[in-house]
């Protein structure tokens, strides 16, 4: 103590002197913050070493792990620190209680001389930086040096049993990085065959103080927790939980171990020195605590039996490796960059493979657009050539038509000519009446051979039965315009359509409702043509529906050259006003529609054009 | 259709009327009837050809649309065994490439049904006239071909316009052998003058 009477003194003259770096120094106990500069410690040395010019204060910075939270382990490791000091003359340890991650930062930045941490820690830093094992914690329990691992830990009233019916609940653990909480326990889970991520699959890293994650554990926010070994008997000797409350899953622990375990065991924590100080200081440091009585209450209070040599760090290293996280093992990418570089000839050849893939898919997808474009024009040549063959054929059949029925009419009336010719002649030359008689007679066959023909031809015409079946009529508008999509896209003709009311299906005869919305819709785009070419409209057709409760009003409105025609006219049948037409169209609309009991009807549409109603009774 | 009817023609030729539709023959016949013509008629190609005195001149209305022969095979018949008979067309569904064909063929006429009486019998008188016409030069010419060449050599120098004394020094021989064959050459032609000789000459040269 007579040292911290010294140190007291001489901080007093710094602040005199200096008259900085005072206030973090006054209080040699106080944790240095995580973010502190590693400046002022080194400043704070040869300042001090100067100041002091016969007796050279040697201050050595000891960063502990702080497991349990700062007061914890201040308690645990001050008086270690006070043995040492005691035992190195002129020299003064300072406690610096850390995290994980702020043990991590100070060794990086050199702001410690010496660091006491678990077996994790101590490998992980010590395969980043330059540390050399000093001694390695004696306890009490085991064999001594292997008393880290973990236990998974559950309220004792759950219903779990073994280890693997956690899998997948709600976890709590210390952090990712934590050795005895949650690495051992991962590598646990994995050497059991669970896939330790599905395991983990609902984990919740706390941080320390690990008593916090027991808490947690008893209030019911999680139902198992991962903590280091001996952490649930400490609690229950310091009288912070009830025997009883908690069980220890799948407990591996050897006879002479006193706590429950769940994991491997591994190394117990060790002390390293970073090169910031000396070796002779170290060689100091390393007897005297190898000097450590294991009954000394420096011993007691960090709960073991002293100190021993440093022993095997292997098994925490092959933990890592098995984990796939070793600090030495390098990112994947630096090592397929190492790989390139030794075996530069395959790497070319992967890259030229991969470039002439590449090329290849560019030039099949040049190829495969570019006959996509041909089939495509083929695909409208196609369809061109089938309307003209559509056209062609229904001409000649018309043409076949025609051209029978005018031989058959013709016979009967070449007869009638001829006869009545002959009865005319045999008048006028003043012959009898019974020599005209026959002649007569047979003029009244011919003209019964004549209306027979007619006849036949109407039974010919009025064969097909009409067949009346349930009718989606918009479904058969779009059927029919997909027939006239082509021809309407030639013609630069666009229709748009539109629906009101509810859709309902009606009994109709599909083929000649088809034929009566092609006839419409080919009428209203040759209309479109026929208008003055000068007259700037774009040709548009549209088609609306509107289903009332008994009726469906189609109706079909062109901008086209509009009716040049008489309602009256329009009525007959081979009343025609193009040039090609038969007359027909309107006359075999008028008959369907009036089949199924509707209405059709032609109006002049504002400003131009046409417009036609068909109305069909709904059922 | 005509009002006034024509008559006094005296057709001097049989006409026959060719065609499968029982009521076109019938009524034919008897519109033809009505102008004094007496028609025969056949109901097709074969029973016509078989019947009919086609090697006499005469006029034919010959339906193009029949069932066992169509009226241009019956054309093509006629025209193959030197028959002087005159056709007509009368056709239910004509075209003008038929009718340029029939015509190339040597038809008089070609009408569509139904067809006017009083241009039908125009075209019938115009081919009874080319029918006689016709027979007169066939059997000139058949008469011609019957010459033995001597009396072809002597046709030839008369025709020229020389005298029987003329002929025999002109081929060396004796004027009586003129004389025989010259009465040979008036029997075969069937003339009675030296004009109506030349004229049979030019009927069969023609």
């Amino acid at each position: 103590m007579a040292n911290v009477l010294i140190k007291a003194v001489i901080a007093t003259l710094l602040l005199v002197m200096a008259q900085v770096h005072a206030s973090n120094e006054t209080d040699m106990t106080s944790s240095i913050p995580s973010d502190s500069n590693a400046a002022p410690f080194i400043d704070t040395r040869i300042i001090e070493r100067i100041a002091d010019n016969k007796q050279t204060m040697t201050i050595v910075d000891v960063g502990v792990l702080a497991t349990r939270g700062v007061f914890e382990a201040k308690q645990r490791w001050q008086p270690t620190l006070l043995w040492l000091q005691s035992q190195i003359p002129n020299s003064e340890f300072r406690l610096h209680p850390f995290t994980l991650a702020e043990m991590e930062t100070a060794v990086e930045q050199q702001s410690v001389d010496v660091v006491v941490t678990n077996p994790g820690q101590a490998v992980r830093l010590g395969r980043q930086y330059p540390l050399s094992w000093l001694a390695t914690l004696n306890s009490k329990l085991g064999d001594g040096t292997h008393v880290i691992g973990s236990a998974l830990v559950v309220r004792a009233d759950s219903h779990y049993q073994h280890l693997v019916e956690v899998s997948g609940d709600k976890i709590a653990a210390v952090a990712s990085n934590a050795f005895g909480g949650y690495l051992t326990m991962q590598l646990t889970v994995q050497n059991l065959g669970i896939n330790p991520t599905a395991f983990f699959s609902d984990v919740s890293f706390l941080g320390f103080p690990v008593d916090a994650i027991i808490y947690q554990l008893r209030d019911g926010y999680f139902d198992a927790a991962v903590v280091p070994v001996c952490q649930l008997e400490s609690m229950l000797e310091e009288g912070l939980i009830q025997q009883g409350v908690f069980r220890v899953l799948d407990d591996i622990s050897p006879d002479n171990f006193a706590c429950a375990l769940s994991t491997q065991l591994y190394p117990n924590w060790s002390i390293a020195k970073t090169s910031a100080i000396s070796a002779t200081l170290a060689k100091k440091i390393t007897r005297a605590l190898l000097a450590l009585p294991s009954d000394h209450a420096a011993s007691i209070a960090a709960y073991s039996t002293g100190w021993t040599p440093p022993i095997s760090q292997l098994s925490v290293d092959q933990l890592y490796r098995d984990l796939d996280i070793h600090p030495l093992q390098r990112p994947w990418w630096q090592e397929a960059a190492v790989w390139i570089k030794k075996n530069q000839q395959w790497a070319w050849v992967v890259f030229l493979f991969v470039l002439l893939l590449s090329v290849y898919h560019l030039i099949l997808e040049y190829r495969f657009s570019r006959s996509e474009r041909k089939l495509k024009a083929t695909l409208n040549r196609l369809k061109e050539k089938n309307a003209m063959l559509e056209h062609a054929q229904r001409v000649a059949i018309v043409g076949e038509l025609g051209s029978s029925l005018a031989h058959e009419i013709n016979q009967p009336l070449a007869a009638i000519l001829n006869y009545s010719q002959g009865g005319l002649l045999r008048i006028n030359k003043g012959a009898d009446a019974s020599a005209i008689t026959p002649a007569l007679e047979k003029i009244q066959q011919q003209v019964k051979r004549a209306d027979g023909i007619v006849q036949r031809l109407r039974a010919l015409i009025n064969k097909r039965a009409v067949a009346k079946s349930p009718c989606d009529v918009q479904a058969l508008l779009t059927d029919t315009l997909e027939l006239l999509e082509y021809d309407f896209q030639q013609k630069n003709i666009t229709v748009s359509q539109s629906c009101v009311g509810n859709a309902v299906e009606l009994e109709a005869d599909i083929v000649g409702l088809q034929q009566v919305l092609l006839n419409v819709l080919n009428n209203a785009a040759d209309a479109c043509l026929m208008r003055d070419p000068a007259v700037p409209i774009n040709n548009k057709i549209s088609i609306e529906s509107h289903y009332s409760d008994d009726r469906l009003i189609l109706t079909v409105t062109d901008n086209g050259i509009g009716l040049t025609a008489t309602s009256t006219e329009l009525q007959n049948a081979f009343f025609t006003t193009k040039k090609d037409g038969l007359g027909l169209g309107l006359a075999i609309c008028r008959d369907v529609i009036e089949a199924h009991h509707g209405q059709f009807s032609l109006v002049a549409a504002a400003p131009i054009g046409c417009r036609v109603s068909i109305q069909l009774p709904l059922p | 259709m005509s009002q006034k009817p024509v008559t006094g023609h005296e057709i001097s030729v049989p006409v026959y009327v060719v065609d499968d539709d029982e009521s076109v023959r019938d009524s034919l016949a008897f519109m033809l009837d009505g102008y004094d013509i007496n028609a025969t008629t056949y109901a097709g190609g074969p029973s016509f050809l078989d019947n009919a005195e086609i090697m006499l001149p005469g006029c034919v209305i010959l339906d193009s649309r029949m069932p066992e022969l169509r009226g241009q095979d019956v054309q093509a018949i006629l025209t193959q065994c030197n028959s002087p008979l005159s056709i007509i067309f009368l056709t239910g569904h004509g075209d003008v490439s038929m009718a340029v064909d029939a015509f190339k063929s040597g038809a008089v006429d070609f009408f569509q049904k139904p067809v006017d009486g009083e241009k039908l019998v125009q075209a019938i008188m115009l081919a009874a006239d080319k029918s006689v016409a016709r027979s007169q030069q066939l059997s000139a010419l058949l008469s011609y071909q019957s010459l033995t060449e001597r009396e072809q050599e002597i046709l030839l120098l008369l025709v020229q316009g020389k005298r029987n004394q003329q002929i025999a020094e002109t081929l060396c021989i004796a004027v009586r052998t003129v004389e025989v064959h010259r009465s040979s050459l008036m029997k075969k032609f069937q003339a009675k003058t030296i004009a109506e000789l030349v004229l049979q000459y030019g009927l069969a040269i023609n």
